[in-house]
């Protein structure tokens, strides 16, 4: 008796996200069909259910703020700047909600943080989707690919078989999938994970660690804004994508910003932000 | 006659055979259409570098098509007892660095898994399967991914990768699955608290994989303490010198040292010297900067002590004959060291805490792992290891300090042991007083070391003895 009234519940879950997904198709196809009609359905996304906000009327953003091009601290300001936080934005007012951001946090207690709830509706940091941070929380679709990168001082003459090897120190941020990637590739290389990218590239400059692998556009921007003496020395094709974290007891709000990336996808908001960033559309 | 043609015929039968084998096993490989580039295995160790097998793990398989061929459906197949089932796929299809959109269906089975690609991946592209949740034959030793792939003009084998190290089960892995399974283990871990901060499973590895960091701790501050000392004793005789440059020297230095985050200090050492050219192994520095930190502390700790000390010591000494040099080292100094005894003792607990800011700047130390470790496991429990990794040495330390306190307290009073009645030399000097500093000087050096031991560890004697009359 006790089995069967789990089974019944477990079917009715599974009836009800079955219906919920549908539902979510369905709102996509009319989303990318016509634009004034997405306008309405995002600002009344109660069609299957209401999502929760952690301040209502705001989409409460969490990041790691020293990741440039994506998200960083303007020098003046000390505002959130940015392709994600332009990102976040537009999906902010798609939604019909005010961005905000908390302040600054390490990138590897992001996905904690939105797992926890309570803190922050969604982490937007660059966040490469994988099925190991999907058990503990929801992402949405992608919205930008990327791929990996190792920088090495200019002229060192490193490549990926040279650095694989006991006397060379690899750093990379700590919880990243660069983290990951030295693990697996660098295995015999001293692997050294840092809380931001400009302490470990600084690091290279000085010589206290041999190379650093990160994200490719990252190594691209902050090589031509302020580490000249740094290069490139190989690019990893991983075609990584990077989606929004969203807990998963919110799954409606995973389903509204699906329907908000669409919109932004389709009317041009999103290359207009690729533009603004990266010189060109991806 | 006709047997041997018998004969004849089965050995060109057989050759035949042999021949068309040859044929066969070559065809595949002669044409490469298709390169392994790599395959790698996620570590799936808790808090260490190895895969091991019989545990879930993720597979990279990354190959590359090759000129004037496409591809329409890959399988990967790894030796009998690895396993494919209850696995998650990613694939991604590059060409450069640009992801191509292909929709795909996989179907594990078994230690082989299959994915079929709904339209064939040109020429020149890159196909990365990511595997998630797979497992390795659980024995360990080295496997290498094999297996075949569809182009247009039929099914080839593929290349085999550079093998994959696997460990076979370690008895730390074999006590954490064994923990795994106790039923009294998961209730623990179903409540949300006890599950997130002290996952018994997670503490046990944490324990083995964060002990070489605890050893880097002890050994930094245990490295950098005595020259701390040192420092901190030129430092507060500077600092009570009667020239004002030199009192100035001192000022500034402590003043600073101290009137600045320790974590500021770091990065400065850490990133400043490097840009001026002086390289240091990064465990040396951390040693550097442990040892100038405190020294500033200890300078301070040392001068209150040594003034402390009443002007009628002095007076005293004085009166018996003693020079300045002789008054401060057998009179003011041994009488310091008793009194500042607990606080040194309470700033090696700050310095051995303050270890754990040298993580920020890459020093594998034991907040390093332990961090690396949560940031694996998702899980608070290495910090809580850590923490006790700080308490096995912190906490008889801060016993300590409370023995000696109490001691020290106590003989302030006037109570606590008396010193032991001593030999026939010493009692003549004691008698005769206008002689008492040459019988100092002639006592050897070793009665000398003794007695200033004996004095400075006063404190740590147990004091239930009864003073001699």
């Amino acid at each position: 008796m006790k089995n069967m009234n789990r089974r019944t519940f477990l079917e009715g879950l599974g009836l009800a996200a079955g219906t919920f997904s549908l539902a979510a198709c369905g709102g996509n196809s009319s989303d990318s069909g016509t634009d004034s009609g997405a306008k309405d359905d995002s600002a009344a996304p109660a069609d299957d259910g209401s999502y929760t906000l952690v301040e209502d009327g705001k989409l409460t953003v969490v990041a790691e703020l020293g990741f440039a091009p994506f998200e960083y601290m303007d020098e003046k300001t000390g505002e959130p700047e940015g392709f994600d936080v332009d990102f976040a934005k537009a999906l902010g007012e798609a939604m019909g909600l005010e961005t905000t951001y908390l302040p600054n946090q390490k990138f590897d207690t992001l996905v904690p943080t939105i797992k926890q709830g309570g803190k922050a509706d969604v982490a937007i940091a660059a966040i490469t989707i994988n099925d190991e941070r999907a058990e503990s929380i929801d992402f949405t679709d992608p919205y930008l690919d990327s791929n990996q990168s190792i920088v090495c001082r200019a002229g060192s003459g490193e490549t990926e078989e040279s650095l694989n090897d006991a006397s060379k120190t690899v750093c990379c941020q700590s919880g990243t999938t660069g983290d990951e990637w030295i693990s697996e590739n660098l295995s015999n290389a001293t692997k050294v994970p840092l809380d931001d990218v400009t302490a470990a590239l600084t690091g290279i400059q000085t010589g206290s660690y041999d190379a650093m692998v990160v994200d490719l556009p990252v190594s691209q921007y902050l090589i031509k804004q302020s580490f000249s003496d740094l290069e490139v020395v190989e690019e990893i094709p991983t075609g990584e994508q990077y989606g929004v974290c969203v807990s998963k007891d919110n799954p409606n709000l995973t389903a509204a910003l699906n329907e908000a990336i669409a919109k932004i996808k389709s009317d041009g908001t999103m290359d207009k932000i690729e533009t603004e960033w990266f010189g060109t559309t991806l | 006659m006709r047997r041997s043609q018998n004969k004849r015929t089965t050995r060109l039968l057989a050759a035949l055979a042999i021949a068309l084998v040859a044929v066969l096993a070559l065809v595949p490989t002669s044409a490469v259409a298709m390169t392994t580039n790599k395959a790698t295995a996620r570590p799936n160790e808790d808090g260490g570098s190895g895969v091991i097998g019989g545990m879930d793990t993720r597979l990279t398989w990354e190959g590359t098509v090759e000129d004037g061929e496409e591809l329409t459906a890959i399988t990967l197949s790894l030796p009998d007892g690895a396993t494919f089932d209850h696995s998650t796929t990613r694939v991604t299809v590059l060409e450069g660095l640009k992801r191509v959109e292909i929709g795909n269906s996989t179907t594990p089975s078994g230690s082989s898994i299959t994915v079929k690609f709904d339209e064939a991946i040109p020429a020149d592209s890159l196909v990365r399967l990511e595997i998630t949740d797979m497992q390795f034959p659980s024995e360990g030793g080295d496997y290498a991914v094999s297996g075949t792939y569809e182009t247009a003009d039929g099914t080839r084998q593929l290349a085999d990768s550079p093998t994959i190290a696997i460990i076979a089960n370690t008895p730390l892995q074999a006590a954490v699955n064994w923990l795994d399974e106790q039923p009294a283990v998961q209730a623990w871990n179903s409540v949300p608290f006890l599950g997130m901060f002290l996952k018994p499973q997670l503490l046990l590895t944490s324990f083995s994989s964060l002990f070489p960091g605890w050893l880097v701790c002890l050994a930094i501050v245990i490295a950098a303490y005595p020259f701390a000392i040192l420092l901190g004793m030129v430092f507060a005789l500077l600092k009570i010198s009667k020239y004002k440059v030199v009192r100035a020297i001192a000022i500034i230095y402590i003043n600073i040292l101290r009137g600045t985050p320790l974590f500021l200090q770091i990065y400065i050492m850490f990133f400043g010297l490097p840009m001026i050219g002086i390289n240091i192994d990064n465990n040396v520095l951390g040693v550097i900067v442990m040892a100038i930190n405190s020294s500033a502390y200890l300078a301070e700790i040392f001068r209150a002590g040594i003034e402390s000390i009443p002007v009628g010591q002095y007076e005293a000494a004085s009166s018996l004959g003693m020079t300045h040099m002789q008054t401060m080292t057998n009179i003011i100094i041994p009488q310091t060291v008793r009194r500042v005894l607990p606080t040194v003792t309470s700033d090696f607990i700050t310095a051995y805490k303050d270890t754990s800011l040298l993580s920020s700047v890459g020093v594998m130390e034991l907040m390093m792992f332990s961090k690396n470790l949560t940031t694996v496991s998702g899980n608070i429990t290495p910090y809580m290891a850590a923490a006790i990794f700080y308490l096995i040495v912190t906490l008889p330390l801060i016993k300590i300090v409370g023995i000696v306190e109490s001691n020290i307290a106590r003989s302030e009073r006037g109570g606590g042991p008396r010193p032991k009645r001593k030999g026939a030399s010493e009692a003549t000097a004691e008698s005769d007083l206008t002689n008492s500093a040459t019988a100092v000087h002639a006592e050897t050096a070793d009665k000398k070391l003794e007695d200033a031991l004996a004095g400075v560890f006063a404190p740590f004697r147990p004091q239930t003895q009864t003073p001699e009359v």
